[in-house]
């Protein structure tokens, strides 16, 4: 089993979410980290839209401001997310460009990535598929959305999982667009998301969610999860690029 | 600026504003949830629009020469659907 540092279920906020993951990258192409997995939460609650995406069309951002949920536009495409911090475990693999795992083909890579998830649902007692491009069904309904980045020489795949659904605060922030809806003939967009809360009858706690989410990926994937934190240096780069970058309206009002 | 949106089947959504004058292409911004890689060039592309010809085919054959020449891989949409909505766009 190839080794992959493990950064444990931390909580940070969406724009030192963001940082960090592309802190590792940065590490990750000088060559001074290993292939990493981490898990983490988002405090306060907060939205992330995709790299293409408008934030005054996907996201109402004076609600989310009355709220004091933070905004932030991520690396990756992809669509909006809320992410609750009662209800939402995020993940982050970055692997390096070649690494066995990260295959060329992206939408391959998808599937072969996502299987932590899957592997890990399964281990809740949620039976899941991925289905293409980025998506994890139980049910017929969204469990985790993905979304994948090629840069600094490496691969980042990020995504959600859905412990907890608080629908109404979702689409109170999300502007959710008819289009979007009527492909799917579906009239209620309720439907169309789901929690693991959701299919468990039952609030799992954060940990068991967490611990489910390794053992899947340990075993979906073959790699060895060795605890680890960031280096000082990933940590610095971090703190410069929210900053720099995340913190700042020219990202995340770019389009 | 106009606007038009569409949600491809089975794909992304794919939304254009528009700026044009003459049934030219005078800025054009193109959002939505789709993916690009690399994503930068996203906005190579807007640029390389601009005085481009308001033309479903000539459109969908510029974006796809351009797709081509930079190896770029675009998922959950493709040329013919951006061509689409910037057309689309114009026509409101």
């Amino acid at each position: 089993m190839d080794d992959m540092r493990f950064i444990d279920l931390q909580t940070h906020t969406a724009h030192q979410n963001m940082a960090i993951d592309e802190s590792i990258m940065l590490a990750l192409e000088r060559g001074s980290v290993p292939p990493t997995l981490r898990l983490y939460r988002w405090k306060p609650s907060a939205v992330s839209i995709g790299t293409f995406q408008g934030m005054r069309q996907e996201v109402d951002v004076d609600f989310c401001r009355s709220k004091k949920i933070d905004v932030v536009r991520r690396i990756t495409g992809g669509g909006a997310v809320y992410h609750d911090y009662e209800g939402d475990i995020t993940y982050s693999i970055i692997l390096p460009k070649g690494h066995p795992l990260a295959l060329d083909d992206i939408p391959s890579s998808y599937e072969r990535l996502c299987q932590g998830l899957v592997m890990g649902f399964q281990e809740l007692g949620i039976e899941s598929q991925f289905v293409p491009i980025n998506d994890i069904l139980a049910g017929g309904k969204k469990l985790s959305g993905n979304a994948q980045t090629r840069r600094h020489e490496c691969l980042l795949q990020h995504g959600t999982v859905l412990v907890d659904l608080d629908v109404q605060m979702m689409f109170s922030i999300l502007k959710v667009h008819p289009e979007k809806i009527s492909d799917k003939l579906v009239t209620d967009v309720k439907q169309r998301v789901t929690s693991v809360r959701d299919l468990l009858g039952t609030r799992v706690p954060m940990e068991q969610v967490r611990d489910a989410l390794k053992s899947g990926f340990t075993k979906a994937l073959g790699v060895n999860l060795v605890p680890g934190k960031l280096t000082a240096r990933e940590r610095l780069t971090a703190v410069r690029l929210v900053r720099q970058k995340y913190s700042t309206d020219a990202w995340n009002f770019l389009r | 600026m106009t606007e038009a949106a569409m949600k491809v089947p089975g794909g992304k959504m794919v939304r254009v504003s528009l700026d044009s004058a003459d049934s030219k292409i005078r800025k054009v911004v193109i959002t939505g949830d789709f993916f690009l890689h690399p994503e930068e060039l996203i906005q190579e592309l807007e640029t390389q629009l601009q005085g481009h010809q308001i033309d479903r085919s000539q459109l969908t054959s510029t974006i796809e020469e351009f797709l081509r020449r930079n190896n770029a891989t675009l998922i959950g949409a493709s040329a013919a659907d951006l061509a689409s909505v910037i057309v689309s766009a114009y026509s409101r």
